[in-house]
């Protein structure tokens, strides 16, 4: 037996015993296990296959770190890829995959990279698979994509739910280790709002590892206290298995809560994850430090780890990494480890010390190698001894593990990651953490203090200071004592000389340190360049392991110090955040909210397609029993519209109510044409420009009273124009007295439309609506049969006879449902946007596909709208610039086909009959097209270069896209009613 | 992720409530300016790194128009006014 | 011919089948409030948010520094038309068909909102009778604290649905269950 659980020990509950199966083995695990943890004690060193080499890994750290234990976790659509062992939390049921071998872990095929490595050193693809390039798309980078990875994504939906939540507080602590507890615990007695957030699932971090004593009790035993205590309060808020993974503006900082990771049976009710957004006034970083691996030859050997997770398996899981464990250090951390592993029983072989000499205590018998050194690992699926050199000798040290330090690294990346850089650190050799400003600071060994007391210290401390500075400070500093602390600190040690194997620097990578050489020697010396030509500091890990090593190291290599080198950008996300926490609910039909119209459901009913409009859902079509295709159901609205009437909803319009003594002055500026004159009881068509002269958007405006109008806008541009309409009036006319809001979800809107409609409107209102009464343009207040008020304008789209009428929204199904049976005998049918477009195109009316942002309204026919004699509106002063007005601008003209069966399609370009396609021969192009039930053939309306002098002419309708090309003839655009006589019926 | 402004008439919101419009220095020339003056507001903006001026429509809050002045690099935000106090600042100036 | 009067909820499409008993934490729909949007003209928005605070049966609710909405569950629409119109320097548009009106309440119902507003509703921050617009499940909303545990949440027309659907999901954890009030 190599590793093994202890007999006792450990804060793993040994009465709760979990089954999980690991490329379809099945093991015991304890409750309070991680993966790695349960699989060190079932003696499962051999976890994962490397990046590129394919060389057998094992686990590293017992952290978040971990760049190798790297797994697929869970079954079919639950299987999550690349999954850190060493922070998945074990249940029962678990299932655990390796990932990047074939066919098996032990048995790689893939490993045959490792001999032919020296060819595939950094950037070796980029020298190799250069020519053809067209390979590289096809062939290289498929095989290469094959051969090295990751785990693989499952293709299957999530079934899951996930959701976005906002925290806020006073002071977020980050890192529940000793710096966090006791930050925590002096504000929360302090009485503001704290938030506690730690990425593990039991709060305590480093005291959960820990072998001295706090406060004269073991250190998990303070750790629970304070976290018992913390939880009694009201105004603190925990949260385990919750990473900030980053910092925002405005402290803003995010968080993915695992809720239900952990869980064998889900439940349907609570989130898989949650995303946190938590807004906090102060924040502390109390997220520790990482320890730095040594870079020595054949470190990658499954066996070899950082002291600190040997301890950390030893004191939290009660788990043996190894029967023999060697340790080689640079400082203190080999130590402990050493003295930790000898008191469980462990036995240890040496302790390699690359130091010349140090003051740390040695357990009594144990040997003690000083100025040595590992150059070679033997063993291939776990170390099975090592080669120390020392003074130019040469000897084999048994072990099947290897405990190493490099000293440590403090975890500053969330204060990096709004541009500022950490700061290298001569004292400490360590990059440490910028100044941000004092909202966020750091703490404890994340602050580069080394000792347990000095962070239970640092933690209290910073928390005061905060308190202080938000005028919230009560009662002093209290710092427990802490028995048994050892001396952390180190000599800094970058690379180990004489490496028999190679030295990794970058484990999931696979980046050695001839890589890095070889980065510099093709200059590639830039931090960030080295970073992207050896990938070192790529990946899932972003080198939260191997970068400051890096750093060391290139600047080794060039004779400066790391503070020169510096490290390469720290960015959101710490660790990785799955897609499905950052969709949250926004999923498949709540991608986006849905609006719908108080006619929704009338439509409905009636059999309505829906299309979608922005948010909005509007009745397309209703098609008919026996109609087999949209086109059937449009030409049958169409067709009968124009004979008899039909009834459409238009509630998605926007509708704006303008109130004020200065309100006609502003619709006056706020329009191209004339406002000032229009009468009570009148609407108007109007067309607003943008300040460049250009249309932005049309509809209708009704003057209800002196002061009070009702504006319509198009669907589209309904929240564009109510912000033009507040942004002119608090910023350009402010001496105007004008005020507006949106009364769009107020009124359902329906047209009734065709040359019968009044006789049907006139069933349902109780007022006189004939032509005399209620001329082409009237607005008035009606009240409906049965005594319900509504708005009733007589304004026309289709070009027939047409009201609009308004009902507040909750009544409109019953209103609609009245107008189809006063209609009945007349023929009424519903009709859609689909077929109200076929009667505008063949009316000529134009919508936001002729009103495209570059149009002006002479381009479309609409020059006589421009009120020149006013002294201002919006868009007046560029509207008569030069290329404004130029003679040869497109104008809207009407199109036919020369042959009638032939379709012309909105998109097509115009070319002069016989001219090539090119864009010297573009003459404009189509700009809506349908085929006319009413004529009986396809039109068009389009835009074509002077095309108002061209009325006759044909042109060529050229679609290059969808390969087709049609002779039409250049015509008016108004193919309907042209002298407006159905208008005024 | 977020960014927050302190609206003056709501309080502190995310970004997510509101859209940008653009440089708030440029005023709108009189009707009767000449073209060169015309021809800047509408079409030429500096595009300056550092302290800026923009406005902000508060979409789903209280609808104004804000004005906030803040560093585009670091996003600092140094004063957020409604837009019409700013209006009646710049002309009283 | 008259018309029948029927009028329709736009949550009865999502508020359908057996009704149990409210949950602690529980959504209430109210069928018929009563919902103005009131303005103020340039220079009497004080005059016109003290009138508005001052009205009997109807609550104001903050929008803007000119803008409010005026919410009763008690009284009509006419009578409060009437009221609201006598307000000097305001213009008064009725709503009450335009928005929709829940009440959600419960030991969880600050959790629940927030997954659901970026708002700081805690008590001290957010005080009772406090009201304010707002994003609420990625729709404006106006959102007031009428109690401990209470929130009114206005929303408009065409998004209810969505909002009121968004709402239950985050209140699934908590048991939240939903009903109309009347």
């Amino acid at each position: 037996m190599t590793s093994y659980r202890l007999g006792s020990g450990g804060a793993v509950n040994r009465g709760q015993s979990l089954n999980f199966t690991f490329d379809g083995r099945t093991y015991k695990g304890f409750e309070g296990d991680t993966l790695s943890s349960a699989l060190l004690a079932n003696d499962q060193m051999l976890m994962a296959r490397s990046f590129k080499y394919h060389r057998p890994r094992g686990v590293v750290t017992a952290s978040s770190a971990e760049p190798n234990a790297l797994m697929t976790i869970g079954l079919g659509s639950r299987a999550e890829p690349n999954a850190r062992a060493t922070v998945v939390e074990l249940y029962d049921g678990l299932a655990a995959a390796s990932q990047n071998r074939w066919p098996s872990l032990r048995h790689d095929f893939g490993a045959v990279n490792d001999l032919f490595s020296p060819f595939l050193g950094a950037g070796f693809y980029y020298k190799t698979f250069m020519w053809p390039g067209v390979l590289w798309e096809r062939l290289y980078e498929p095989l290469i994509r094959r051969a090295a990875g990751l785990g693989k994504v499952t293709m299957q939906a999530d079934p899951d739910r996930y959701e976005k939540s906002w925290a806020h507080c006073d002071l977020l602590v980050i890192g529940a280790g000793p710096t966090g507890l006791m930050a925590a615990l002096a504000a929360g007695r302090a009485g503001i709002r704290v938030v506690l957030a730690d990425e593990g699932f039991r709060l305590g971090g480093s005291l959960l590892s820990e072998s001295a004593a706090v406060g004269g009790q073991p250190a998990a035993e303070f750790a629970a206290e304070v976290v018992e205590e913390l939880a009694s309060l009201p105004n603190v808020t925990l949260m385990p298995r919750t990473t900030v993974f980053g910092w925002y503006d405005d402290m803003v900082f995010g968080g993915v809560e695992r809720v239900q990771k952990h869980v064998a049976s889900p439940s349907p009710d609570l989130p898989m994850e949650r995303l946190w957004r938590i807004v906090a006034k102060r924040a502390i970083l109390a997220a520790g430090a990482e320890e730095r691996p040594l870079v020595f030859g054949g470190n990658d050997k499954p066996g070899v780890m950082t002291a600190g997770a040997a301890r950390t398996y030893l004191n939290r899981y009660g788990v043996a990494v190894g029967g023999k464990v060697a340790v080689f250090t640079n400082g203190g951390s080999g130590y402990r480890t050493a003295a930790d592993l000898l008191a469980k029983g462990v036995d240890v072989t040496a302790i390699i010390d690359a130091r010349p000499q140090s003051a740390d205590p040695v357990p009594d018998g144990l040997r003690v190698i000083r100025n040595g050194s590992v150059i070679a690992t033997n063993g291939r699926h776990r170390i099975e001894g090592l080669i120390a050199e020392r003074s130019g000798f040469e000897e084999v040290i048994g072990c099947d593990a290897l405990a190493m330090s490099g000293g440590w690294s403090p975890i500053v990346h969330l204060m990096c990651q709004r541009g500022t850089k950490p700061v290298w650190s001569d004292e400490k050799q360590a990059f440490l953490a910028p100044d941000v400003g004092g909202a966020f600071v750091a703490a404890g060994s994340a602050a580069g203090h080394a000792s347990l007391g000095d962070c239970l210290k640092d933690g209290s401390a910073k928390a005061h200071a905060a308190l202080d500075s938000l005028g919230r400070l009560v009662g002093s500093l209290e710092t427990p004592e802490v028995e048994g602390e050892y001396d952390p600190s180190f000599a800094p040690l970058w690379y180990v000389p004489g490496a028999r194997d190679k030295a990794f620097v970058d484990f999931q990578n696979d980046v050695h340190v001839g890589d890095l050489g070889l980065a510099q020697r093709e200059g590639f010396r830039h931090i960030e360049h080295t970073k992207r030509y050896t990938t070192a500091g790529m990946a899932t890990d972003q080198g939260k392991l191997g970068n400051v090593n890096a750093a060391g190291i290139v600047a080794g290599m060039r004779g400066v110090s790391p503070a020169e080198i510096g490290t390469t950008t720290f960015r959101p996300f710490y660790t990785p955040v799955s897609f499905g926490a950052l969709a949250g609910t926004a999923r498949a039909e709540h991608a986006a909210p849905v609006r719908t119209s108080p006619l929704h459901g009338w439509a409905r009913k009636n059999g309505a397609t829906f299309v979608e409009s922005g948010l909005w859902y509007r009745s397309a079509w209703f098609p008919r029993e026996g109609e087999k295709t949209w086109r059937e159901s449009v030409d049958r609205e169409v067709l009968n519209v124009r004979a008899n009437a039909g009834l459409c909803d238009i509630s998605t319009l926007g509708k704006i109510e303008i109130f004020g003594q200065g309100a006609a002055e502003f619709l006056n500026r706020i329009y191209s044409n004339s406002f000032l004159k229009l009468p009570v009881g009148r609407a108007r068509y109007g067309l607003m420009l943008r300040e460049d002269g250009i249309v932005f958007d049309d509809g209708t405006v009704s003057r209800l009273s002196e002061n009070h109008y009702v504006m319509t806008t198009t669907t589209a541009y309904a929240a564009d124009v109510l912000a033009h309409l507040e942004f002119s009036a608090q910023t350009f006319w402010r001496e105007l007295d004008v005020r507006f809001v949106s009364a769009t979800d107020q009124w359902a809107q329906m047209s009734l439309a065709g040359p019968k409609a009044r006789i049907i409107m006139s069933r349902v209102v109780q007022e006189d609506i004939s032509d005399t009464a209620f001329p082409f343009l009237a607005v008035r207040d009606v009240t409906l049969r049965g005594g319900l008020k509504a708005r009733l304008f007589r304004i026309s789209f289709s070009g027939e006879l047409a009201y609009e009428l308004a009902v507040p929204a909750g009544y409109s199904e019953a209103v609609a449902d009245s107008i189809m049976d006063a209609g009945r005998e007349e023929g009424i049918c519903a009709y859609g946007v689909e077929a109200l477009n076929v009667l505008r195109i063949e009316k000529g009316h134009v919508t936001h596909s002729e009103l495209d942002g570059r149009t002006t309204p002479d381009d479309v026919g609409l020059g006589r709208m421009m009120a020149m004699q006013k002294p201002d509106f919006i868009g007046r002063r560029l509207s008569t610039r030069f290329g404004l007005t130029a003679a040869d601008r497109l104008q809207l003209v009407g199109l036919k086909p020369i042959e009638a069966d032939k379709e012309i399609k909105a998109g097509a370009h115009l070319l002069k009959d016989g001219a090539k396609p090119s864009m010297a021969n573009d003459q404009g192009f189509v700009s809506s097209a349908c085929f006319s039930p009413t004529l009986g053939h396809f039109i068009a309306l389009g835009m074509l270069k002077s095309g108002r002098e061209r009325i006759g002419e044909r042109v060529m309708v050229w679609d290059g896209l969808r390969g087709s090309e049609v002779l039409a003839e250049v015509c008016p655009p108004v193919f309907v009613d042209p002298e407006n006589r159905k208008l005024h019926l | 992720m977020a960014s927050l402004i302190t609206c003056p008439h709501c309080g502190t919101r995310p970004k997510e409530e509101f859209s940008i419009r653009g440089a708030a220095a440029p005023k709108r020339p009189s009707p009767t300016a000449k073209d060169e003056a015309w021809h800047r507001y509408v079409y030429v903006r500096d595009n300056p790194k550092g302290r800026y001026q923009e406005y902000w429509h508060h979409v789903a809050g209280c609808r104004r128009f804000l004005v906030v002045e803040r560093d585009n690099l670091t996003h600092e935000v140094f004063g957020v006014t409604d837009a019409a106090e700013f209006e009646r600042a710049g002309a009283a100036e | 011919m008259s018309i029948n009067l029927l009028h329709r909820h736009v949550l009865d499409d999502h508020i359908s089948g057996f009704e149990t008993d409210p949950n602690p934490n529980h959504l209430s729909v109210i069928r018929r409030p009563v919902i103005f949007s009131v303005l103020a003209h340039a220079g009497r928005e004080a005059e016109v948010a003290e009138a508005l605070w001052n009205a009997e049966d109807v609550a104001p609710r903050f929008c803007g520094p000119s803008e409010w909405l005026a919410v009763s569950r008690t009284v009509g629409a006419e009578t409060v038309a009437g009221m609201l119109s006598a307000i000097a320097g305001a213009s008064v548009v009725d709503q009450s068909d335009g928005r929709v009106l829940m009440e959600i309440f419960g030991p969880s119902v600050r959790k629940i909102l927030s997954r659901c507003v970026a708002v700081d509703l805690h008590p001290e921050v957010f005080e009772e009778g406090q009201s304010a617009a707002m994003l609420c499940c990625h729709a404006t909303a106006n959102v007031a604290r009428t109690g401990a545990d209470t929130f009114e949440i206005i929303v408009p027309r065409s998004l209810a649905g969505s909002v009121f659907e968004e709402l239950m999901e985050m209140g699934r954890e908590h048991a939240l269950t939903r009903g109309f009030a009347d």
